[in-house]
C-alpha cells in the first residue's frame, strides 16, 4: 500500500500553441486535504484532467494509490467535480444519480440505498417533498449543485477531486461543502481541490501546491510554507493619516520591499536584509503615532501574490478573493 | 463493458420513454397508411369523376363517330358528353359556340372529330383540362375504340359481336428474372423500392441529428466531463451511437410490423367494402393498386435483411460524422451550419432517388449504389427493383464497411478533443491537428 494518494512525476502537457503543464511533480499524501493553487490559466484544470485520464500527458507518469492511473478500476475510486458543472436537464434526479453511480461500478439496490441516504442528508428528500422524481431542470441552482456533489461522492471514493468547488456556491452550500470535505478527511479520504480563493485554501488545506504558467512555484504543508515566509511581514496601523515624514520611511526601498494597504492596516514586506526593529525605530523617529506594529505570519494570499507575482500574472487575473 | 451497457441503456431509455417517441412511433403506421392508401382511394375515386366527361363533341365525320365515342367513354364514366353533329364546313361556327360554352364554365372542353379522325390519325381537343394526362389518354383510348368499332362494322361484323370482341383488358403479370430464379413482383414494387429508400433516408437524417443533438447537449451542459472522468470518450461515443441506433431500430421495427399488419388485415377489408357496388373493372384495378400491401409480406428475406444491413452500416457512418460535428460546436445554432457537409451527402443521395428508381441498372444507379455515402439508401432500393449482381452488393457492403471504420476512427479522435474545447469553432486545419493528438 502506497502512502501517496497521488504521485505525479515529471508530467508535461503540450498543446499546439503552448505548454499547459511543464515537468510538474507533486505528491499528495493519503488522508490529506490538498490545495492546488494558481491563477487562471496556470494549468490546474489540465493537471486535474490528466490525473483523471481525461487527457493524456505527453511526458511523465501519474500513479494513484501506487497504481498506474489508467489501470482498470483505479479511477472508480476517484470522485470528480468539474469546474463547469452540469447534469442531464431532462432526466429525473434519481435516474441521473443512478447513472453516475453505475458509471463508477455501483449499481442496483446498493445505489438506491446510497442515493436515498445522501438525498436526505442534503435535504433533497423529506416527508413532504421528494425531489428525486423531479427533472433536473425543475431544481433551483443550489439544489442542482447539491445533486452534483452527491453524484461525485455516491460511490464513496477514496480520492475526491474538486475543480474550483467554491465558485458559484451560495454561503450555505459553501459551508456544506466545507463540512463535507472535513467529514471526508475524518474518514481517511483524500481530497484535492483547485482554487484561486486563498482564504478557503488556508482554512481547509493540510498542504498546498502553487502553480503558475504550468510550473510548480512551491509546495508543502501549509504550516511549513507559512513558516518559511514568516518574519518578513509586518502589520502597521496609525492613528490618523501618516505624515509626509512617515510616508518617506514607508517608501524607503532599503527597508520595505512591498506595501499592501488593507484599509484598516498596512501589510509590509521587509526588504532583503532589513530588520523589523530598524523599521520601528525609523517610524518612531519620524513622529508616527503607532496604533499597531506587529510581526505577522503572512497569509497564503500574500505568499501567493509574492510568488506568482514574481513569475508574472496576467493582468487582472491575480488570485484575489 | 458494464459501463458501455450503462451508457447504452441511458441513451435508449431516455428516448424511448418520451411522449414524442411514443407519438411518432404510433403515428408512423398511420402516416404510412395515409401515404399509401390515399392513392388507392383516389385511384378508385377518380373513375367517377364527372368533370372530365362534361364536354361537347363536334362530329363532322358524317359517320356518327360522335355517339360511339360517347359510348366508349360511358364505359367508365357516369356523365355523358353532348354530341353536336355538323357538316364539315360548319365546324368553325360550331367551335366558336363550344368555345363560349367552355369560357362560361358550362363545359370542360370540346372535341372535334372530322374526316382525318376517320382516317385514323387526328382529332382535336380544346379545353381547360387539356394538360391532364390521365383524362387525355382516356379520351384518346375512347376515340381509338370508336374508330376501330366503326371500321369493323363497315367490314361487315355484327355490332353486338364487335362490342363483346372489343372488351379486352389484359393484365400484365410481371416476373423478375434473376440468378436466384423467378420472383413474382407486384405492381407496387417500384413504390416499395422508393418507400424503402425514403424511409431509410428519413431515419438516417432523423437519427443522425439525434446523435448530433445528444453530443451537443452533453457538451453544452458540461455533463460530458463528468461522464468521461468515469469512462473513456470512445465508450461514451460508442454507447451513444448504439443506444440511439437501438431507438431507431425499435421505431423501424414497429413501423414495419405495423404496416405488415395493416397490409394483411385492414387494407383487404377496406378494399372489400369499397368494391361493393363497383363495376368489376374498377374493383379489379383497385385490388391491383393494393398489390403493394399484399406483396409486402411475401418479400424475400433478402429484401428485408439487405435494407437492415445497409441501414445499420449507413447509420453508423452518418452517426459518426454527426457526432464529430457535434463535438466541434458549442450550440445547436452553430451545428446547423457545421453539419451542412454531412447533410449534403445525404441530400445528394436523395436527389438521385427518382432517376435510379426509373432506371435501376443505369450507370448512375450503379455508381450511386456503390458510393459509401449513398449506398445505404440507393442499394436497398435497387435490390427491390431489379436483380443486382452479387459482386455489386458485396462491393457496396465492403466499401460501406470500410467507410464506417474510417468514420469511427475519424470521429473518435475529433470527439475526444472537441468535447473539452469551448469557444471558437475549429478550422479545418485545426481539425487535422486534432486527428494527430494521441
Amino acid at each position: 500500500m502506497s502512502e501517496l494518494a497521488i504521485d505525479i512525476r515529471g508530467v508535461t502537457k503540450r498543446y499546439a500553441e503552448h505548454v499547459a503543464v511543464r515537468e510538474l511533480s507533486l505528491q499528495v499524501p493519503r488522508g490529506s486535504v490538498y490545495g492546488l493553487l494558481g491563477p487562471n490559466g496556470a494549468g490546474k484544470t489540465s493537471t486535474i484532467r490528466m490525473i483523471l485520464d481525461i487527457i493524456a500527458p505527453d511526458e511523465g507518469t501519474i500513479s494513484l494509490f501506487g497504481k498506474k492511473h489508467t489501470d482498470a478500476g483505479v479511477l472508480d475510486r476517484v470522485g470528480y467535480l468539474p469546474e463547469e458543472r452540469g447534469l442531464y436537464k431532462k432526466m429525473k434526479v434519481r435516474e441521473v444519480l443512478k447513472f453516475l453511480a453505475e458509471l463508477k461500478g455501483v449499481g442496483g439496490a446498493d445505489a438506491e440505498t446510497r442515493i436515498a441516504t445522501w438525498m436526505e442528508r442534503m435535504s433533497l428528500k423529506s416527508d413532504e417533498k421528494d425531489w428525486g422524481d423531479s427533472k433536473v431542470d425543475e431544481l433551483s441552482r443550489g439544489m442542482q449543485q447539491k445533486v452534483q456533489f452527491i453524484g461525485t461522492l455516491l460511490h464513496d471514493p477514496d480520492l475526491v477531486i474538486l475543480d474550483e468547488p467554491f465558485s458559484g456556491l451560495d454561503p450555505i452550500n459553501a459551508q456544506a461543502l466545507k463540512d463535507t470535505v472535513v467529514g471526508l478527511k475524518a474518514r481517511g479520504k483524500t481530497v484535492i481541490f483547485s482554487t484561486h480563493i486563498m482564504d478557503n485554501a488556508e482554512k481547509l488545506c493540510d498542504a498546498i501546491c502553487i502553480i503558475s504558467r504550468g510550473q510548480k512555484i512551491l509546495d508543502g504543508a501549509v504550516s511549513d510554507v507559512k513558516a518559511a515566509h514568516a518574519g518578513r511581514t509586518v502589520a502597521v496601523a496609525f492613528d490618523g493619516a501618516p505624515s509626509a515624514a512617515v510616508d518617506a520611511v514607508l517608501r524607503d526601498q532599503s527597508l520595505v520591499a512591498s506595501l499592501d494597504d488593507q484599509n484598516r492596516f498596512l501589510e509590509l514586506e521587509l526588504a532583503e536584509g532589513a530588520v523589523s526593529g530598524t523599521l520601528l525605530q525609523r517610524l518612531v523617529d519620524a513622529g508616527a503615532s503607532l496604533q499597531r506594529f506587529e510581526r505577522v505570519q503572512p497569509s497564503l494570499h500574500r505568499i501567493f501574490l509574492e510568488k506568482v507575482g514574481a513569475t508574472g500574472v496576467e493582468a487582472g487575473m491575480s488570485g484575489h478573493g | 463493458m458494464g459501463k458501455l451497457i450503462t451508457i447504452i441503456r441511458r441513451e435508449y431509455l431516455e428516448r424511448v420513454r418520451t411522449k414524442w417517441f411514443v407519438i411518432a412511433t404510433l403515428l408512423g403506421p398511420v402516416m404510412f397508411l395515409v401515404l399509401t392508401a390515399l392513392p388507392v382511394y383516389l385511384a378508385a375515386g377518380s373513375k367517377a369523376s364527372a368533370q372530365s366527361a362534361n364536354i361537347t363533341i363536334i362530329d363532322a365525320t358524317g359517320a356518327d363517330l360522335g355517339p360511339r365515342v360517347v359510348l366508349a367513354l360511358a364505359d367508365t364514366s357516369g356523365v355523358k358528353p353532348s354530341v353536336q353533329i355538323t357538316a364539315p364546313d360548319a365546324t368553325a361556327a360550331a367551335e366558336s359556340t363550344a368555345t363560349r360554352a367552355v369560357l362560361q364554365n358550362e363545359r370542360e372542353g370540346y372535341l372535334v372529330l372530322d374526316s382525318r379522325t376517320m382516317l385514323g390519325f387526328k382529332a382535336r381537343y380544346v379545353g381547360k383540362n387539356s394538360s391532364t394526362v390521365r383524362e387525355m389518354s382516356r379520351l384518346g383510348r375512347a376515340i381509338d375504340k370508336a374508330v376501330l368499332g366503326l371500321r369493323l362494322e363497315r367490314a361487315g361484323l355484327d355490332a353486338t359481336r364487335i362490342d363483346s370482341l372489343m372488351r379486352v383488358d389484359v393484365q400484365l403479370d410481371k416476373t423478375q428474372l434473376s440468378e436466384k430464379g423467378r420472383e413474382r413482383t407486384g405492381t407496387g414494387n417500384s413504390v416499395v423500392g422508393l418507400l424503402v429508400a425514403f424511409l431509410l433516408y428519413t431515419v438516417l437524417i432523423i437519427y443522425g441529428q439525434t446523435v448530433l443533438r445528444s453530443v451537443i447537449e452533453e457538451k453544452a451542459t458540461r455533463v460530458a466531463e463528468v461522464v468521461i472522468s468515469s469512462v473513456r470518450p470512445e465508450i461514451l461515443l460508442a454507447g451513444k451511437i448504439i443506444g440511439i441506433g437501438g431507438v431507431a431500430i425499435t421505431q423501424f421495427g414497429v413501423w414495419i410490423l405495423g404496416s405488415f399488419w395493416v397490409g394483411a388485415n385492414v387494407v383487404p377489408m377496406v378494399i372489400k367494402n369499397r368494391s361493393l357496388g363497383m363495376s368489376p373493372a374498377a374493383a379489379d384495378s383497385l385490388t391491383r393498386s393494393s398489390d403493394l400491401f399484399t406483396s409486402l409480406p411475401s418479400m424475400s428475406p433478402a429484401l428485408v435483411i439487405a435494407p437492415l444491413l445497409f441501414f445499420v452500416l449507413g447509420y453508423v457512418f452518418y452517426a459518426c460524422l454527426y457526432a464529430a460535428v457535434g463535438s466541434t460546436v458549442n450550440s445547436e445554432s452553430e451545428a446547423q451550419q457545421a453539419s451542412t457537409p454531412v447533410v449534403m451527402l445525404l441530400v445528394l443521395s436523395a436527389v438521385f432517388l427518382q432517376p435510379v428508381a426509373l432506371a435501376p441498372q443505369s450507370t448512375i444507379a450503379v455508381v450511386m449504389s456503390m458510393l459509401p455515402m449513398s449506398a445505404p439508401i440507393v442499394m436497398p432500393m435497387r435490390l427491390s427493383l431489379a436483380a443486382v449482381p452479387a459482386w455489386q452488393v458485396a462491393g457496396s457492403l465492403t466499401g460501406l464497411f470500410l467507410a464506417c471504420l474510417l468514420a469511427i476512427w475519424f470521429s473518435a479522435r475529433i470527439y475526444r478533443v472537441g468535447l473539452l474545447m469551448y469557444g471558437k469553432r475549429p478550422t479545418v486545419r485545426e481539425l487535422f491537428k486534432w486527428l494527430r493528438y494521441s
